[in-house]
């Protein structure tokens, strides 16, 4: 089954300004995204790092955050974007049909 | 590989591929011996100083005042980055950059110690309004 994780820090601003245009994504698209913080939670942290040969390639060679990521098609989509193109990749992502 | 060095004037140590040609503590030119690194922590250990957030920012505006970048002035920014920066230097050992995640490679993670050499990466290289990933540096505008 197709799910969004966002990988995201507490102390991160891009974080900050991404996480409520992905309360606007889960409403728009009635989808849930899985947030999980990466710096306080080392069972987070080390889900990340086992992507790191999927993530890292796609956020200059690192693991960034914050890093949208579906599992099962591989997407990754990195650092602090427009809405606009968070709902697009996520669409794509998850082969999403309005 | 890095080693550890000592001036035998002044005790300063220095970390690199080669020892300073002159202490940049005491001015003696062909100073440096080389020592184990247990001798050179036993002699940083004798000058224990803490940096807090307060002393940390001052460093880093210092820093940029001798750059091309200045630190972000949206302090509201700076001063989550800088809880960030402290809470992973208390539960994880350095200054890691918030907005990235260490690999537990240390080679690797030292390019995530805040200042990083962000003018290499490619959010800033070549670009007008260019910053570190997180934000915290920013080319200076003019």
């Amino acid at each position: 089954m197709k799910k969004i994780i966002m990988f995201y820090a507490r102390e991160c601003p891009h974080c900050r300004v991404m996480l409520p245009l992905v309360d606007r994504l889960e409403k728009e698209m009635k989808i849930s995204v899985e947030r999980l913080e990466v710096w306080h939670d080392e069972k987070n942290a080390d889900l990340m790092r086992s992507y790191r040969h999927i993530l890292a390639p796609a956020c200059g060679g690192q693991l960034r955050t914050p890093t949208f990521f579906e599992p099962e098609t591989q997407a990754v989509l990195c650092g602090e974007v427009p809405y606009e193109k968070l709902k697009a990749w996520a669409e794509q992502a998850i082969g999403y049909l309005a | 590989m890095k080693k550890t060095w000592r001036c035998f004037v002044c005790q300063d140590v220095h970390l690199g591929f080669k020892p300073p040609e002159v202490c940049p503590t005491c001015g003696a030119r062909n100073a440096y011996v080389e020592i184990s690194t247990t001798e050179a922590m036993g002699l940083l250990q004798a000058f224990p100083r803490e940096i807090d957030r307060e002393a940390f920012l001052a460093a880093i505006e210092a820093l940029a005042a001798l750059n091309e970048f200045q630190v972000n002035p949206d302090r509201d920014k700076v001063n989550l980055l800088l809880d960030g920066l402290m809470a992973n230097e208390k539960n994880h050992g350095y200054k890691f950059c918030p907005c990235r995640l260490r690999t537990k490679d240390f080679l690797e993670d030292m390019k995530l110690i805040c200042p990083c050499n962000f003018l290499i990466h490619e959010t800033y290289r070549h670009r007008p309004d260019g910053e570190c990933w997180c934000g915290l540096f920013q080319r200076r505008p003019g």
